[in-house]
């Protein structure tokens, strides 16, 4: 049955969850008044365009809808989860726009050229490494493990494409990803001291 | 596994956690870390940088049309979800809403557009073409296109609606009312349209006024009628 959206707003969102699966869509619209924000910004961050995001975004709260009994507590929070749900959704728009993940060559210029704009090279990925966007833990990383990260987290690169785009051995590549991530999980266990 | 073997996969789980490993690694990644505690127990400690990571994204308000479109599809899905069920919970006989106040007048409204009927007329062929009904209601012009079992409602000069509302279609279909799935929002020209998937017994058309998201049933008087002729 139906919770209204009063009673709905005073549950936690690991509460709401078995509503949302039970298909109940006041339980829903308070999932998404909670983290709809967070969901389109990430999705923004990632796909760079208004219309591209709306559209990644739609997906993966229609997929939390139908899918919502999908969600484990005992791996994370609901927000994580479902910010993890549209970060795919947005890799996977990324991919499909792309056709399938690129193989960047770095000898053919030419190739390069005729990427469309808001395809994932190096140099989109890196223009929108702006300040604003690196809050926090993130942005007082080294540029180097910044970069790696950036690269696979927001532009949906692997590895071996990090490693070709920066012309690094792939051990370093995933080194740095490591590194980074330690040095932001550590900035967050000092904040929490 | 001695700390050496297991370095090997402890070089790859950050990768794993950003999503950076190869489809083949990350499936063998994902085998292993089922049984390995000691990953299992590093993923977990990581988790909250991934969190990081997402909420780094500089915030953007998520357009408005964003949130209809969503309820909207939510909504009508939760509609066809309860109609499945043998109660039809979402389903009234048409009769009953007679009895609540707060739709009664709408309700009146749709039978007396059942009775005064279609008044501009019809284009269709009789021939399995399509067929048009339209209307002039209190200066809003409707139009029910009707081709290949469906139709297709279209209105026009519509008043600009408060933020929190939006238009909602009703078909009443052997004596009960049914919710049209999609919304209506008006454009910016006063316009709007909802498609009726089925329209087979449908007897007449009715829009409400509705809170964001849709009503479950009519709230509000019926700003536009048409009946439908069978």
């Amino acid at each position: 049955m139906a919770v209204r959206r009063e009673k709905a707003e005073r549950l936690a969102d690991e509460e709401l969850m078995p509503l949302v699966g039970g298909k109940d869509p006041e339980a829903f619209e308070v999932l998404y008044d909670r983290h709809g924000g967070a969901a389109y910004s990430l999705a923004y961050r990632i796909v760079g365009d208004r219309a591209a995001a709306e559209e990644v975004t739609q997906e993966a709260f229609i997929s939390v809808w139908r899918s919502g009994a999908r969600f484990d507590a005992a791996r994370g929070s609901v927000r994580s989860w479902l910010l993890s749900v549209v970060r795919n959704r947005a890799i996977d728009f990324l991919r499909s726009k792309a056709g399938k993940a690129p193989k960047l060559d770095f000898d053919d210029e030419s190739a390069l050229e005729q990427r469309p704009a808001a395809e994932r090279t190096e140099e989109e990925a890196l223009r929108r490494e702006t300040a604003s966007e690196l809050r926090g833990a993130l942005g007082k990383l080294p540029g180097e493990q910044s970069k790696v990260i950036e690269l696979a987290y927001f532009g949906g690169f692997s590895h071996s494409e990090i490693a070709e785009i920066l012309s690094l051995p792939m051990g370093t590549v995933k080194g740095r990803m490591r590194l980074g991530l330690e040095k932001i999980r550590g900035e967050l266990a000092e904040g929490l001291a | 596994m001695n700390d050496i073997d297991h370095n090997r996969w402890g070089e790859d789980l950050a990768a794993y956690m950003l999503g950076a490993l190869e489809p083949g690694e990350a499936d063998e990644f994902g085998r292993h870390l089922e049984g390995c505690r000691r990953c299992q127990a590093e993923v977990r400690w990581f988790e909250p940088a991934l969190g990081t990571l997402a909420e780094s994204a500089e915030r953007r308000e998520p357009p408005r049309q964003l949130r209809e479109a969503l309820l909207a599809e939510v909504r009508a899905d939760a509609r066809r979800s309860a109609s499945a069920e043998p109660r039809r919970a979402t389903r009234s006989p048409f009769s009953r809403w007679l009895l609540k106040p707060a739709v009664g007048f709408a309700v009146l409204a749709l039978l007396i557009a059942g009775a005064v009927g279609y008044e501009v007329g019809s284009d269709g062929d009789g021939a399995g073409g399509p067929s048009t009904l339209e209307r002039n209601i209190d200066g809003i012009g409707v139009k029910m296109i009707q081709e290949g079992g469906g139709g297709t409602l279209q209105l026009s000069n519509l008043p600009q609606l408060p933020a929190d509302k939006v238009l909602e279609a009703w078909v009443e279909r052997e004596g009960e009312v049914e919710a049209v799935p999609a919304l209506l929002v008006p454009d910016r020209n006063g316009q709007a349209e909802t498609t009726i998937a089925d329209m087979s017994g449908v007897s007449t058309v009715m829009v409400t006024e509705e809170p964001q998201g849709g009503s479950e049933e009519p709230t509000s008087p019926a700003i536009v009628t048409m009946s439908v002729p069978q």
